[in-house]
């Protein structure tokens, strides 16, 4: 039933997709086909307040807008669907004016077009301040159990209490004040607070649709979004397709799409190289299998761009359990990971050698620029001298006498390989034998949370962009996401202090100073490498870098 | 004959219900959870998601629940919503409307903690038709290719068909499918252009999976004839049929070829249902939106009810199947008597 | 069983009839028969050589199966690239580090090909023997009682065979070695669990996988055997030494079993490569051996990904594959002519 319309549809975009490749660019729709890799085969879901994974975030950023909205070129906050926010003395409450030309649409395949949402009466539809409550109040529900409701809760006055089910709706606040007026006040003065407000967590959805469809209301023929794009076909297990919302109005910071539809075809990423040099997708992530041949190809390599990610990729140890508690040993193992070797031999797509935890770009954390000698960097001299303060704390007399150590990880992607890298670096540098226990992910994932493995692969994406996300909500002593047990009373006063200072040098500074105790003083964790994205995209489509790890679809254009 | 097919039907549920109660007991005792994640959920989520999806509950409790979703017919009151009623197979309208609407619903495999928006028995309407056709074709290419293959190389044995029959079927067994597979697509779809490299978009797009997954089964049809044709070949009947003076043709089709086909049938019967349920190499190899991929990534995330729902779908294929291959044995072989 | 004079001439009877020399004639003979058939002879001999490489890896390889040389990574010798055109050299615009010091290339981590694909003999060997062990052992007892005595032990083997059956073997495998690496991950000293882990680490993670293949793989030689049997059960020589007096367990292991043998090595041949493949199946979704323990199921599932790129690293542990399937199938064909009676005289 579904099938045969998408099949044309395909046709279509593939045609049309030769046809933009080649001469003539008279065409009236610009597709691009590009593709995300599903572990689970489809998409998991694209409702805002159940979403968690990036490939739904991403279609969720083109969909549904946020009060506010981080720019994906730059990191940058900018307004969403509100024109402008106004921000209390005390920097606690925050009252956010909302645009009244932002309507409601569906994509309707009878006519197939794009068409605005009339209410009973038969008045088009805004999205006003009620659909922003409804929706943040929905995201923050118990009974939706939305998995990133927990982010937005500090920030939010009553939200935590509403959450957990002791509280009331009526005292998250997070209010209407009048149909474009929303003010939220928040129990701490933090400078990254509006950012927050954004997340998809809090996004307006359609009411009437959700107690319409039930859960099924994300389907096209029940959903109503209000983006730049619009929903017009969820395959599952096989792709999604937006289309223009041509009545979207266009803001400073989120412009009317330029391309008339985009599908996302959900493909492992050989398959999606395989399509990349069939010529029927235009933008891919590379394998990383393939980058040393794309880079060496004529043509490939013209069309190959590293971006970044605001990711970290680290080894996290049990702070709380013997050896690893010793300060030295840490460092000792932090000391002696060539990062840069194991950027360009094994991960071989650009990634940055980590120096410290917070990636820089996010907001306030200390850049390569700012910083250039902060952090742990690969120091065999460093390395052995601190082995051998760690023998003397421990009352060893050599290596062969330390307990046996293992290095857990989740056996997927290219984890092994980078762990079997680390491996034998700490053998040679150290002459440590870590023995290493591939695990299957869930049980990976579980047995970290319960009680970390002694020596582990972990790694960490931005929610929000600011260096908070990082170092207070991860490794603050009392933070749920403390895995490694870091507990350092300096640090924790530092990370304490930098939440609530609203200069962002100032603020800088203090992470930078965070950072020095963690990953230099006291090894709480070894940071590996910052991420990348690689990706290859057609010569015709013209593509701004995406810095955040999610594109903006509606600022890419083709051109002829 | 009535009696036998009544009984085996009847041992068809209990073998369902035991394998319904082995594997929810069994995946409940894995660890890892639905909800664990590289970015751990924090507790207080967890436990809402739990209280959702009734994870909180006795595990006896939850397992009569489940069993009761897909068993038990049941008459319920409230709005009825696409997804209220899609989580049913059956769901029947009895009277009323809006909140007081009463709806007869029956057999419900659960949620997908993995998606909000679809069920077990979504994930069944719309993948299995796809993994069934593909699965079809593959069957009919191993058996096309297969039988004839084994036919020959056992009437030739010791010959240049023999050995290059035999080659080319050792040939399908010998690399596996997660060669194969990118090989033929990275050839056919992307350096020649012949065939589309991934998708499922019309019958094109089933030639390479259904030849990669029937030539892998062509081999072992091929290979098990010949031993079976052989051995048949040399029995005392068939010895008198030729001592008779039957022509070799007859021969070999009324009584050597029939009775050869019992361990091809007893194979059939077990590859049938593992092909029509899907694939997950060839699948994911091929980005084809089938079964297959749900029996592993269910495992791996630990999708109770997907599990479930593929385990039981997976276990009714094969209760079937091996019903009907019993049945052949009769046809095939009058000698053969179930008591 | 009116037909006695029928089946007079039928090996089975012949044996019977020479109590004393029964056991010696019937394998003198066989191994006779193996010798002279080439194609297997090469197959024993083929898996000989494997089973010595095995043996001697650390004598035959050139490098540590472990070593990474990371600057080498994805190296190739020259020939490779000359075999392999979109190989391309550096030097030639290409992407391929040339260095012959690697006798088949080097993998992903700069490590020596040849040395794994040599250690991997080991694993894959021992997986391509322990699997099909416990399934002939399990599934014939369980095939030949059933077919043989048939009635309710039949009925109920036959669900017991239906219910381990219709778990989707791979999904069971995964369940089990979860559950089984898990429960034995920090089991305390001296306990058989703790001995049982520390087995599996010793074997690179091995001994799950073999419990796990191997509890999962008889049901479908049952379902064969009984098969066979049901088939083979009326026939007039089985029916003449029952008449003659002879015991069940003699009926069914001296005369049923070989005459139903041929097809059940075959049948259990052609599963090796499925073993090998669940290893390298396994090894895909993150259940595999242990790193840096090398096999070729891994070794060929790690290769894959990067089959347009590299294709000598997934190719040479499949041929190596290859090689060991040729010839466990043409000394199982070999084994089948031998062991079946009937085929006696024939070739």
């Amino acid at each position: 039933m579904k099938r045969p319309g998408f099949t044309l549809l395909l046709v279509c975009a593939l045609m049309l997709t030769l046809v933009v490749g080649g001469v003539s660019a008279q065409e009236a729709t610009k597709t691009v086909v590009t593709g995300l890799h599903m572990v689970g085969g489809d998409i998991p879901t694209i409702d805002p307040h159940a979403a968690e994974t990036s490939a739904s975030i991403e279609i969720i950023n083109q969909i549904f807008i946020g009060l506010t909205n981080q720019d994906a070129t730059t990191a940058n906050m900018e307004m969403g669907i509100a024109e402008s926010m106004d921000v209390s003395e005390d920097g606690k409450v925050f009252t956010f004016k909302l645009r009244q030309d932002i309507p409601w649409v569906r994509y309707n395949p009878e006519t197939g077009a794009v068409e605005q949402v009339t209410d009973e009466a038969g008045n088009v539809r805004y999205v006003n301040a009620y659909d922003s409550v409804y929706g943040a109040l929905r995201g923050l529900a118990p009974e939706t159990a939305s998995p990133y409701s927990y982010v937005p809760l500090p920030y939010i006055v009553g939200a935590a209490e509403f959450n957990s089910g002791e509280g009331s709706a009526e005292d998250v606040m997070f209010k209407a004040l009048d149909d474009y007026t929303v003010q939220i006040t928040s129990p701490d003065a933090a400078s990254f607070a509006a950012s927050i407000y954004g997340l998809w967590v809090l996004r307006a959805v359609p009411q009437w649709a959700i107690e319409a469809g039930g859960d099924s209301w994300t389907e096209v023929e029940y959903i109503n979004t209000f983006g730049p794009y619009a929903l017009k076909e969820w395959a599952h297990d096989e792709s999604i397709t937006l289309i223009k919302n041509p009545f979207w109005p266009g803001t400073d910071a989120i412009p009317q799409a330029k391309i008339d539809e985009v599908v996302f075809r959900f493909l492992d990423p050989q398959q999606q190289f395989a399509e990349y040099l069939a010529g029927t997708m235009d933008a891919i992530q590379v394998p990383l299998e393939e980058i040393e041949r794309v880079k060496a190809d004529a043509t490939l390599s013209q069309e190959y761009i590293v971006g970044n990610q605001p990711c970290t990729y680290y080894i996290g140890f049990d702070n709380t359990e013997a050896p690893m508690d010793n300060a030295h040993l840490r460092l000792a193992l932090s000391y002696a990971i060539d990062r840069q070797s194991l950027v360009d031999n094994v991960t071989r797509g650009g990634q940055i050698p980590a120096q410290w935890f917070s990636r820089p770009g996010l907001a306030s954390a200390p850049t390569l620029e700012t910083h250039p000698d902060l952090g742990v960097k690969f120091n065999l001299e460093r390395a052995q001298a601190e082995l051998a303060m760690a023998l003397e704390d421990l009352g060893l007399a050599s290596v062969s006498e330390l307990p046996a150590l293992s290095l857990a990880y989740n056996d997927s992607s290219n984890h092994g390989q980078i762990m079997q890298a680390i491996q034998q670096m700490w053998t040679e540098n150290l002459g440590i034998t870590v023995t290493l226990t591939a695990m299957e992910p869930s049980t990976y994932f579980a047995s970290i949370s319960e009680d970390a493995p002694i020596i582990y692969r972990a790694g960490w994406c931005q929610d929000y962009s600011d260096a908070n996300n990082f170092l207070y909500d991860v490794l603050y002593s009392k933070s749920s996401q403390n895995d490694a047990g870091w507990n350092n009373a300096d640090y924790d006063a530092l990370v304490e202090q930098a939440r609530l200072e609203s200069d962002p040098e100032i603020r800088r500074d203090l992470y930078a100073q965070a950072e020095d105790i963690l990953v230099n003083q006291g090894g709480g964790i070894a940071p590996i490498y910052w991420y990348t994205i690689n990706f290859l995209v057609k010569p015709n489509v013209e593509y701004p870098p995406s810095v955040t790890g999610n594109e903006a679809y509606f600022e890419w254009d083709i051109t002829g | 004959m009535g009696k036998f097919i009544t009984r085996r039907i009847l041992w068809m549920f209990l073998v369902l219900f035991v394998i319904s109660l082995i594997t929810f007991f069994l995946m409940r005792n894995v660890p890892g959870g639905p909800f664990a994640r590289e970015k751990p959920l924090p507790e207080a989520t967890v436990k809402l998601l739990n209280e959702k999806y009734n994870l909180d509950a006795p595990v006896v409790e939850q397992y009569l629940d489940y069993i009761g979703d897909i068993v038990l017919p049941r008459i319920t009151t409230g709005k009825l919503t696409p997804s209220s009623a899609e989580d049913y197979l059956v769901s029947i309208p009895l009277s009323g409307s809006g909140e007081d609407q009463k709806t007869l619903q029956w057999i419900n495999f659960g949620p997908t903690y993995k998606s909000r928006s679809r069920s077990v028995n979504d994930i069944f309407r719309e993948n299995l038709p796809v993994s069934f056709q593909l699965g079809v074709a593959a069957l009919t290419i191993a058996l096309a290719i297969g039988v004839p293959l084994g036919t020959i190389a056992a009437l030739k044995r010791n010959t240049i068909y023999d050995y290059i029959g035999m080659g080319t079927a050792i040939l399908g067994v010998s690399f596996p499918v997660i060669i194969t597979a990118p090989v033929l697509q990275y050839l056919f779809g992307v350096q020649w252009g012949l065939v589309p490299v991934t998708g499922w978009e019309g019958p094109q797009y089933a030639i390479l999976p259904a030849f990669a997954l029937g030539f892998v089964n062509a081999a072992l049809i091929a290979r098990l004839t010949r031993a079976s044709l052989l051995q048949v070949l040399n029995e005392d009947y068939i010895r008198t049929a030729r001592a008779k003076g039957l022509t070799e043709r007859s021969v070999i089709v009324a009584h050597a070829l029939r009775n050869s086909l019992i361990p091809v049938v007893t194979i059939l019967g077990p590859l049938f249902a593992a092909l029509v349920t899907g694939t997950f190499v060839v699948e994911t190899i091929f980005g084809i939106p089938g079964m297959g991929r749900y029996f592993v990534t269910s495992i791996t995330g630990r999708d109770y009810p997907v599990i479930m729902g593929t385990i039981l779908l997976y276990a009714f294929f094969l209760v079937v199947m091996n019903l009907l291959v019993d049945l052949a044995y009769m046809w095939i072989d009058p000698r053969i008597r179930f008591d | 069983m009116a037909v006695l004079e029928q089946s007079g001439n039928t090996p089975g009877m012949v044996v019977q009839l020479n109590e004393k020399r029964k056991g010696e004639s019937l394998w003198v003979e066989s191994w006779r028969r193996l010798r002279r058939n080439k194609a297997a002879v090469v197959g024993g001999i083929i898996i000989l050589l494997n089973l010595l490489v095995s043996i001697f890896a650390p004598v035959i390889a050139l490098k540590p199966y472990d070593k990474q040389v990371l600057v080498d990574n994805n190296a190739a010798p020259e020939w490779v690239t000359k075999v392999f055109p979109n190989m391309k050299p550096r030097e030639e615009g290409g992407y391929v580090t040339v260095n012959n010091s690697y006798p088949l290339g080097a993998d992903q981590l700069g490590r020596d090909m040849f040395s794994r694909i040599v250690y991997g003999t080991r694993v894959s060997l021992t997986v391509a023997f322990v699997g099909p062990l416990v399934s002939i052992l399990i599934g014939t007892t369980v095939g030949l009682i059933a077919g043989y005595f048939g009635g309710i032990l039949d009925n109920l083997l036959m669900r017991l065979v239906e219910i381990m059956y219709a778990f989707p073997t791979l999904l069971f495998i995964i369940l089990l070695m979860t559950f089984f690496r898990t429960s034995f991950a920090n089991p305390e000293a001296g306990t058989l669990a703790y001995t049982l882990g520390q087995i599996d680490l010793a074997s690179g993670g091995m001994l799950f996988i073999f419990i796990g293949i191997g509890l999962t793989s008889w049901m479908q030689m049952a379902r064969l055997v009984r098969g066979q049997v049901l088939s083979v059960r009326e026939q007039e020589y089985i029916e003449a030494a029952h008449a003659m007096g002879a015991q069940t367990g003699r009926v069914m292991f001296g005369h049923i079993l070989p005459n139903i043998l041929g097809p059940l090595i075959v049948a259990e041949t052609l599963t090796i490569p499925t073993y090998i493949s669940y290893e390298a199946f396994l090894s895909f979704i993150g259940l595999g051996v242990n790193p840096p323990t090398p096999s070729w199921g891994s070794m060929i599932a790690e290769g894959s990904r990067t089959i347009s790129s590299y294709p000598n690293q997934a190719i040479f542990p499949a041929l190596a594959l290859f090689l060991i399937m040729f010839a466990f199938n043409f000394l199982g064909d070999g084994l089948r002519d031998a062991l079946d009676p009937r085929m006696r005289g024939v070739d």
